[in-house]
């Protein structure tokens, strides 16, 4: 016996707009189908009519969290067509800002996480240690959000020594912070027993669907982009890829934990490192006619641009391709054969950024499921079944 | 494997069949096929290059033809194929059964740009409304956004 239910656009356990519809039988998700749409703002479409400059402010909007990951990822392209290299310092300075972003994002994350999981007093610290990342993003900034960082050829604000002894301050509370509750799974069994076995994405199935980021290197695929095609900074530094062969939501909070461990070091080998000089060069109005392919590992995953200049002010293609829509495919089978009440869990693990995926106004009619009477040898065939579906990990360890 | 091993070793495998290869830069290697061969192609890069991940299609209208990037990526090298179809015929094979993650990539381009993915598993719109004309493809060179006049309500005008 089959049921169909919507979840979503509207849903509590969704902060975005996307619409699952999961085909159950009992507990069990036997199917699943993502509808998108409700969130695309056509930004492709709208990039063509703008200039160079005025794309940075656009593509930084593209996502609310990652914003510098977008802004950078063009600015890099665009910088190529044009022929120009931005000063060391400038450089360091933009993957700094690069790098804060992703402990932001991940601290974030770890925080959703936990809250998915029921253990909402881990939400609340690891909430409460962003605020240091992000008055660190404020100070350099002027903005928590959208850092408006990135210039054509550089980026637009220095800092100096004092803020430089401030951002050492709080990584080294970030990172006392951080292993204190990293320690913390080791004493709370319940929350590891929540995670461990949820969402399991085969390595195969990864590779097969081209999942990226923090998803894939959870199921042991060692793809990073700063290490594999690494851009400008990232190999005069120092760091390792965090991965994870467990291939469940708890392989995707150890990679995370691993993920934030190694900024704090990058974060570090950056300020020590921070060459004197210039921090911008000045770039022309109109760029080569030319194309650029763009990679840049945003916290997510990997974010990908594609520029094509036609010699004008203004691009003549530029296509983006957010982490979150590469994962989609992998979602729907994480989610098959799981429970209903791991729904939110699965779903946050790819740590979904749906205004990332989404570049139209879409309004779409949700039709619920139909309902059906289930005699009782079905149900009891379903609880008999669902005890043989329950995670394989009773006794999971927290690896830290 | 240098990029220009990789390109020699492409140019070698490919035969006849890669009309253009170039490497601008470093790590990026553009790979030009005929639509027939491209899922020989993919297939190739797959299993003999490690580029079992397709990092995204990028479509682009070239008024006469539409052209389609298919970005690969493997550890060495992002490598780029490229093809091009008429615009009086926009017809391309699916790649989903060499890749199958490429399925969102392939619904995004037939509501984009009205191509039509010939095999395709799952054909609905992705990003499109249900009610949208079927003859709009937004990412058209020629396909204007027109805002709705505003009507307001007993306005005198």
């Amino acid at each position: 016996m089959k049921f169909q239910i919507p979840i979503g656009p509207q849903h509590p356990a969704l902060k975005e707009p996307i619409s699952l519809r999961m085909t159950v039988e009992g507990e069990v998700i036997r199917d699943a189908d993502i509808r998108l749409g409700y969130n695309h703002r056509g930004v492709e479409k709208l990039a063509e009519e703008k200039n160079w400059i005025q794309n940075i402010y656009l593509t930084e909007r593209i996502c609310g969290i990652c914003s510098h990951s977008h802004s950078t990822c063009f600015v890099q392209g665009v910088e190529k067509l044009m022929e120009i290299v931005p000063p060391r310092r400038g450089l360091y300075l933009r993957y700094l800002v690069s790098e804060l972003e992703r402990v932001h994002s991940h601290l974030l994350w770890l925080g959703v996480a936990g809250h998915e999981a029921g253990f909402d007093s881990f939400f609340m610290y690891t909430w409460r240690d962003r605020e240091i990342v992000m008055d660190l993003l404020e100070m350099i900034s002027g903005n928590r959000v959208h850092y408006a960082m990135n210039c054509l050829g550089g980026v637009r604000r220095d800092i100096d020594e004092a803020q430089k002894a401030k951002i050492l301050e709080g990584v080294a509370v970030l990172r006392k912070r951080s292993e204190y509750y990293f320690r913390i799974g080791a004493s709370e069994p319940s929350f590891v027993a929540r995670i461990a076995g949820v969402g399991m994405l085969t390595k195969e199935l990864a590779v097969k669907l081209c999942a990226v980021g923090p998803t894939a290197r959870a199921s042991s695929i060692t793809r990073d982009v700063r290490k594999e095609d690494p851009c400008a900074v990232y190999d005069e530094l120092d760091f390792a890829v965090g991965t994870a062969d467990s291939c469940d939501v708890l392989g995707r909070v150890v990679v995370r934990v691993q993920e934030l461990l190694e900024s704090y070091k990058l974060i570090e080998q950056m300020i020590h490192k921070l060459p004197d000089g210039d921090i911008a060069v000045k770039a022309p109005r109109k760029a080569k006619a030319g194309e650029v392919v763009s990679r840049y590992e945003a916290p997510r995953g990997e974010n990908l641009h594609y520029i094509k200049s036609n010699g004008t002010d203004k691009p003549e293609r530029l296509k983006v391709r957010a982490p979150t829509l590469a994962n989609y495919p992998a979602t729907v089978e994480m989610l098959r054969n799981g429970f209903i009440a791991d729904i939110p869990l699965i779903f946050a693990a790819i740590d979904p950024c749906i205004c990332c995926a989404e570049r139209t106004v879409t309004l779409v009619n949700v039709r619920s499921g139909e309902e059906t009477i289930v005699p009782l040898s079905d149900l009891r065939r379903q609880a008999a079944e669902r005890r043989t579906n329950v995670p394989a990990k009773r006794n999971a360890v927290w690896p830290f | 494997m240098t990029d220009i091993e990789l390109v020699e070793k492409l140019r070698r495998d490919l035969g006849p069949a890669a009309l253009e290869v170039a490497n601008p830069d470093r790590r990026r290697i553009f790979l030009k096929v005929a639509p027939g061969s491209l899922i020989a192609a993919a297939t190739l890069l797959r299993d003999s290059y490690d580029c079992a991940y397709l990092a995204a299609i990028t479509g682009l209208d070239k008024g006469e033809t539409f052209e389609l990037l298919y970005h690969f990526a493997s550890t060495e090298a992002n490598i780029n194929v490229r093809t091009e179809v008429p615009r009086t015929a926009p017809h391309i094979a699916s790649i989903t059964p060499v890749i199958p993650g490429a399925i969102l990539y392939e619904r995004e381009l037939q509501d984009m740009f009205g191509l039509v993915v010939d095999g395709i598993p799952d054909a609905r719109p992705l990003v499109l409304p249900d009610d949208w004309p079927a003859e709009d493809h937004p990412l058209r060179k020629d396909w204007k956004f027109q805002r709705p006049a505003e009507i307001i309500p007993g306005d005198k005008s």
